[in-house]
């Protein structure tokens, strides 16, 4: 806090964001200097609040006067002001909240006389970590009458003297109070000074572009190697400089643990202070400040080494150097900003922060942000004692981009908008730079590991990566936080269910990666012929604003994951054991036995090896969501015990009463509707019986076996669930085409009224034949409607094949009207749920993630799946 | 589903007074939501033939079932077989005739045999077709059984699952109709409704005269009402009979139920499309024969199915227990013992008694098992010997951290249950992240099967692998830490060559060795 004396000072600055409150009695001039700050420009109308204005807003009046009204009148008409002004004062100070909140600056034109007055917004500036400042308007008594006399509606003699007694005694008590800045101005020397607007000191303009650079900690050779990499040149003066003007950040952590922290610090002071680079605070930084400060600290995690440095400095340089150096680098260290911003033309892009910030906090300062931004949030302890880092990063939604370090991970990590680009150089892991706007990144790999702790984070967390999850944080019941879809709860007994089918049947935890979501029905057909129809899906997404659809043929076979390595070296390192891959149900069962899934594999691996698939999509895996064909290849003993089984009694039963009938018939027996029935019954049955068969044919070891991907669920690179399913589509076709064990799937685009018929057409032809349907899909995977997924998929089945799921007999009138009164409103929000966990559990996957943190999201969506839905939707 | 009923030869026409149907009329009635109905296709003096069918509500019939979360519910054949279900709903339509009372005038013709020919079906039945054959065979029926159709492009099944029962014979209306009032439900797969009283009363009331003396008795009464305790009370009630039935047992010899597995093991070979029936009908004869379902160890089953070599597993079971429990007995730490994969608790409720054992966690990742395990624990509760197993959810492949620092960590009978290449992490997350005093694993030696005559075979279908000696040491050497010392024993009846059945290593961190 500074408090400072005015008079001699000819220019006051304003600060660009938080409060300032006016102090003086009536007739102080407060409203009149406002109205001179807007008139020059320097506060905007919209920036000032005033009691009057707000008296007027909630009651009407400015002011109710009461004097020389009967006693009774005069009580009711002070109550009334009393209370309008009460209700006047709580609405300015709701409004000063929310301006606060979104980083406006205030002039509050009040009194504010007595202290609790003015604490009160004291309390408000620091509850949203922005600055407050007094602006005190001194008058003479005198002069205040002579304003009051003057009035419309004077206040009177004893009111202004009881003001200005009021105001003496705040001026006394201004200097005490914890403003972030006072000033006191005479109203003799109000004329001549000047105001103007700080700069909100956080907010950078971006500028040619910045190049971030991740924790560096004394790796002076590896951050030099990367400037130059990054294109900075070293001019005469000893300062890199981009030819294109782009600007270097770091987001701290510059010094200690590594080998040279004293020619880091002094890189970035110098080019810093030369205005070409920032830095921002940080925990080793402000350690090593407070160091540098003199004060009594302990060092340890590697700021010894710093220690050891600046004595070895001392006894080379001497003491005076050495001294200057450490006033330097204090002066720098303290100096250094929580965070930075850096905006477009006033818009926030890129937010760097050391350890992390939360939303609320961007471009603001404070204690409690310089703290947060410091260590992150480190509240509370884990079962092990150790400080739980609670993950900043998923309540971050206000847009800009978060940079951060502090905590090394093996490869940059995008998490939402955040980007960590701590690679652990020290370590001997990478130093990281992402470089804004262009989005990319630039490493230099570690001469070697400079730390010499047992505990290298990076080893740490590789061979943690593989630790079995901890039961304690599932098995009664949890959430997960999904990009896309937020929080996701899981209840305990739907858990536990799951926990068994893993623990008993599933393959193995780290290569259990995706577990496919549900996929809902159209709402009904209101064509009485049928109980699905196209119609019905289109409507829907035309309904949410999709314009263009995909509709792919539903293949009747099993769904599976396929997960295929480059080679083994590339599945230890992303599932820990040396596998071709894996190849399981949607609900993570093994498809094939081990043998067949082998080989499957291995063909696999050779036929994309031979088209340099790896190579030129520059990955080391592939996951598929695909059907495996023919249906019988999977499951046969369902279909012998069930639907052939069931097919045959059906058939048998009708047969054999039909002939009776007939039989009857014949010899002149009366017998009613029931041949017609029974022989549209026995027609039924014979479909019914003939439906499966389509999609059954005999296999022999892999001849036979097809593979339909209909969707590229990921490379080491990333996920796909951003593109389009015609890119997918082309996906599938670039498969079919390097094995022959892998199909395209037939689909058509429908984008109009025309496209739209011939897919319904199709489908109708298709269905005919007795295939299972289609699936419609938006578009992209991902598609939003006021702001809320809309369904990735909506499964059409044909009016033959349904035969096999709602009965031989579904179609007869009665049946397929009480059949129209289906619900599929939980089975929609399943489907929405299973496809966030799908992709946020895959996207974890891709990021080399702790196991336990990809399987939150298999086991939730497994769980989901033990809550049980009609299973004919 | 249907029944088709026709009598030739003189009088065959009073077979509509007993059934009290006018033969000239359509006859329709509903019955739990089912339509019954029967029509005759001819009916004169000399032949008279009525077709009494029924088709359910399948929309109805899925209403309400504890499964009907189940797909295959939906696509169900008890919408078309001969059930229990089917005779349920033509009880009431055939009352008259089942009960013997038509009017007055036709009283006579229900004592009176006709040339029957009773035509049944679709029957789903596990029975392979010699044992049908002798159910009724032995009720003087000459039989026919006709498969449906199963003509499919591709591999499925060699025969159809559906059979179509013919049967022939001379039988009064009332015997006959009774007799399949028992036989339709025991053919069939499935019983749709709560065994109880009312079926001990209906077997009593509609077998009499003929069921006592059926060589198949037994079989018929296992099927009919399916559990121990209400055979029990059912044989109760007849002890005269029973007695009878005993000395009837002993002349048929090959009948029993043993009979049946072996007609069942015969099936077998000679019809592989039937295995799987065979397998499941074998099982069942096994329980029927008398074997304790709880004291068969899973191994035991899969020994049984093969129905061959010795029955040494209850006793093995028996022995690993102990032989842990020996192991435990001379630990000095003991206090908190953790049962990994604890099943159905028996083992847990072991330790629980052991002295100086304070605390069993039985960690076991079935909900059903846990909660059988919970019913044996009360038990033990009741008792009042020990302390009690607490039940927790969990598996090898979850990290607990309420599982560490603990005395004593059991895996009886685990890892060969899990793939080979998942052992090595589970077993690190022992001994390095709960790092108990000591572990104790159990397995089985391969090497021992030569014993058995397995021939190659592994002991249970479940498990992933089978070690020998050599390669259960070489795997404990891999796993163990330097803070651990390995010993290794057998249990059970050794053999000079093979060793012994079960192999077991015991894990002791080294501070441990020395206080013991």
């Amino acid at each position: 806090m500074t408090t400072e004396q005015q008079e001699q000072r000819r220019t006051i600055r304003l600060p660009h964001a938080g409060i300032v409150l006016l102090v003086g009695p009536s007739n102080s001039g407060k409203t009149t200097l406002l109205a001179r700050l807007v008139r020059e420009g320097t506060l905007l109308a919209t920036e000032t609040v005033s009691s009057d204005q707000f008296r007027m807003l909630v009651g009407d009046v400015e002011f109710i006067d009461w004097k020389g009204r009967p006693k009774l009148e005069a009580d009711v008409l002070y109550a009334e002001y009393q209370l309008v002004s009460e209700q006047a004062f709580a609405a300015m100070e709701n409004v000063l909240e929310m301006r606060c909140r979104l980083r406006k600056l205030t002039v509050v034109d009040a009194t504010h006389l007595y202290p609790d007055d003015r604490n009160k917004y004291i309390e408000i500036a620091r509850r949203h970590h922005v600055a407050v400042t007094a602006l005190a308007l001194d008058v003479p008594e005198e002069t205040l009458l002579a304003r009051d006399a003057g009035r419309e509606q004077p206040r009177g003699r004893q009111r202004v003297k009881q003001q200005a007694q009021l105001f003496k005694r705040a001026l006394r008590s201004l200097k005490s109070e914890a403003f972030d800045a006072s000033y006191i101005i005479k109203d003799a020397a109000l004329d001549d000074i000047r105001f103007e607007r700080k700069q909100n000191p956080l907010q950078i303009e971006l500028g040619a572009g910045i190049d971030v650079v991740g924790d560096i900690h004394g790796c002076f050779d590896e951050m030099t190697v990367l400037i130059g990499k990054l294109g900075y040149e070293l001019g005469e003066d000893g300062l890199h400089r981009h030819p294109d003007g782009r600007k270097l950040v770091s987001v701290g952590d510059v010094m200690s643990r590594g080998p040279k922290s004293m020619e880091a610090m002094d890189f970035w002071e110098m080019h810093v202070r030369a205005g070409l680079a920032f830095m921002v605070d940080s925990n080793h930084g402000w350690k090593i400040a407070r160091y540098l400060d003199g004060r009594d600290v302990s060092l340890h995690h590697g700021d010894e080494k710093m220690a050891e440095e600046l004595a070895r400095y001392e006894a080379a340089r001497g003491e005076e150097a050495a001294a200057e150096w450490k006033t330097r680098m204090r002066a720098f260290l303290l100096g250094a900003p929580s965070h930075l911003v850096f905006a477009r033309d006033g818009v926030r892009h890129v937010v760097v922060a050391h350890a992390g910030i939360r939303d609320e906090f961007i471009g603001k300062q404070s204690k409690r942000i310089q703290d947060f931004c410091r260590f992150g949030d480190t509240e509370g302890t884990d079962a092990q004692g150790k400080p739980t880092r609670k993950e900043w990063h998923t309540g971050h939604r206000s847009g800009e981009l978060i940079i951060w370090g502090h905590d090394v991970r093996p490869r940059p990590e995008t998490a939402g908008l955040t980007i960590n680009i701590d690679q652990g150089v020290v370590f001997g892991g990478e130093l990281t730079a992402y470089r804004y706007p262009e989005r990319t990144f630039a490493t230099v790999q570690a001469a070697r590991d400079y730390s010499g702790e047992a505990d290298n984070p990076l080893a740490r967390r590789a061979r943690d990566r593989f630790a079995p999850p901890n039961l304690a944080k599932l098995a009664e019941g949890y959430t997960v936080e999904t990009a896309s879809y937020g929080a996701i709860g899981i209840r305990g007994e739907f858990v536990k269910a799951a926990l068994d089918t893993v623990s008993h049947y599933t393959v193995p935890i780290e290569e259990l990666l995706y577990i496919p979501p549900t996929m809902s029905p159209p709402a009904v057909s209101a064509d009485e012929r049928f109980l699905e129809h196209p119609r019905e899906a289109f409507a829907y997404y035309r309904a949410h604003g999709v314009t263009t659809m995909v509709a792919e043929k539903k293949h009747m076979g099993s769904r599976a994951i396929v997960v295929l390595f480059k080679d083994e070296d590339a599945a230890e390192d992303y599932v820990g054991r040396r596998t071709p891959g894996t190849v399981y149900t949607r609900t993570g069962r093994p498809f094939f036995q081990s043998d067949i899934e082998r080989e499957l594999l291995e063909r696999l691996r050779l036929d994309l090896a031979a088209a340099s698939y790896f190579e030129r999509h520059e990955t080391e895996l592939l996951v598929l969501d695909a059907e495996i064909l023919p249906w019988n290849l999977k499951a046969k003993e369902l279909i012998a015990s069930q639907y052939a089984h069931v097919g045959e009694a059906a058939v048998m039963d009708r047969a054999k009463l039909l002939e009776k009938l007939q039989a009857a018939r014949d010899v002149g027996r009366d017998v009613g509707d029931w041949l017609a029935e029974t022989e549209a019954r026995l027609a039924g049955a014979r479909t019914f019986k003939e439906a499966f068969q389509a999609y059954c044919w005999d296999v022999e070891g892999l001849s036979g076996v097809r593979i339909a991907p209909f969707h590229l669920l990921a490379h080491s690179g990333g996920t796909f669930f951003d593109r389009t399913h015609q890119w997918h589509m082309e996906r599938a076709e670039e498969l079919a085409g390097l094995s022959e064990l892998f199909m395209a799937t037939e689909h058509r685009v429908i984008t109009d009224e025309a496209s739209e018929e011939e897919a319904i057409r199709w489908w109708e032809a298709m269905t005919a034949d007795g295939h299972e349907g289609i699936v419609v899909k938006p578009e992209r995977y991902m598609t939003r409607s006021g702001g809320k997924l809309v369904q990735p998929a909506i499964k059409v089945r044909g009016r033959k094949y349904l035969h096999i799921i709602y009965g031989m007999d579904y179609l007869e009138p009665d049946n397929l009207r009480r059949l129209k009164g289906r619900k599929s409103g939980k089975k929609e929000r399943h489907a929405l749920m299973e496809f966030a966990l799908g992709m946020e559990g895959l996207k974890r996957f891709v990021r080399q993630e702790p196991v336990e943190r990809m399987h939150e999201c298999v086991l939730a969506a497994l769980a989901m799946e033990s809550d049980p839905v009609d299973p004919r939707l | 589903m249907q029944l088709i009923i026709r009598a030739d030869g003189a009088g065959a026409n009073m077979l509509s007074h007993l059934l009290a149907k006018n033969p000239n009329n359509l006859y329709e009635r509903e019955e739990k939501g089912a339509k019954v109905r029967l029509v005759y296709t001819v009916c004169d003096e000399q032949r008279t033939e009525a077709v009494l069918h029924v088709s359910p509500d399948p929309i109805e019939l899925v209403k309400g079932s504890p499964d009907s979360y189940d797909i295959t519910q939906y696509i169900n054949d008890r919408e078309f077989v001969t059930s229990s279900l089917f005779c349920a709903y033509i009880r009431a339509s055939l009352g008259t005739a089942l009960n013997g009372k038509p009017k007055e005038a036709f009283a006579e013709w229900v004592s009176r045999k006709f040339a029957l020919t009773l035509s049944f079906g679709p029957v789903a039945s596990n029975l392979p077709e010699a044992i049908v054959e002798q159910l009724f065979a032995a009720l003087g029926y000459e039989v026919e059984q006709e498969r449906g159709e199963a003509d499919y492009p591709f591999a499925l099944k060699n025969r159809s699952s559906v059979r179509y029962i013919t049967l022939r014979g001379s039988q009064t209306l009332q015997t006959a109709l009774r007799q399949l009032f028992i036989l339709m439900p025991v053919l069939d797969d499935y019983k749709h409704y709560f065994i109880g009283e009312a079926e001990v009363e209906k077997l009593e009331r509609y077998g009499e005269g003929w069921l006592e003396a059926h060589p198949q008795r037994e079989l018929i009464v296992k099927r009919t009402l399916r559990y121990a305790d209400v055979i029990e009370r059912y044989e109760a009630r007849k002890p005269a009979i029973r007695q009878q039935t005993t000395e009837n047992k002993a002349e048929q010899g090959n009948t029993s139920a043993l009979g049946a597995r072996h007609e069942a093991g015969a099936a077998r070979t000679s019809e592989p499309g039937d295995a799987t029936d065979a397998v499941r009908l074998a099982r069942e004869m096994v329980k029927a024969a008398g074997d304790n379902a709880e004291e068969q160890s899973a191994e035991g089953a899969a020994i049984a199915d093969g129905a061959s070599g010795p029955q040494p597993k209850v006793r093995l079971n028996e022995q690993r227990y102990e032989a842990i429990c020996d192991v435990i007995r001379g630990f000095a730490r003991k206090r908190a013992i953790v049962d990994f994969g604890s099943g159905e608790g028996k083992l847990s409720a072991r330790l629980a008694e052991l002295a100086g054992v304070q605390e069993v966690l039985a960690v076991e990742p079935s909900a059903i098992a846990r909660k059988r395990a919970m019913d044996r624990y009360a038990k033990l509760a009741e008792r009042g010997l020990g302390i009690v197993p607490k039940p927790v959810t969990g598996s090898l492949f979850y990290y607990d951290e309420s599982l560490r620092g603990k005395d004593v960590i059991v895996l009886c009978e685990v890892i060969e249950h899990i793939e080979a290449y998942r052992v090595e992490r589970a077993i690190a997350t022992i001994l390095n992240e709960y790092a108990p005093h000591a572990l104790i694993v159990t397995t089985p030696n391969r090497e021992y099967n030569a014993v058995y005559e397995m021939g190659g075979a592994m002991r249970h279908a479940d498990h992933r692998f089978e070690w020998t000696r050599g390669e259960f040491r070489q795997a404990c050497e891999r796993w163990r830490t330097d803070a651990y010392e390995i010993e290794l024993q057998g249990v059970g009846e050794g053999h000079e060559a093979y060793g012994h059945p079960t192999q077991m290593a015991i894990f002791r961190r080294r501070e441990e060795t020395k206080e013991a």
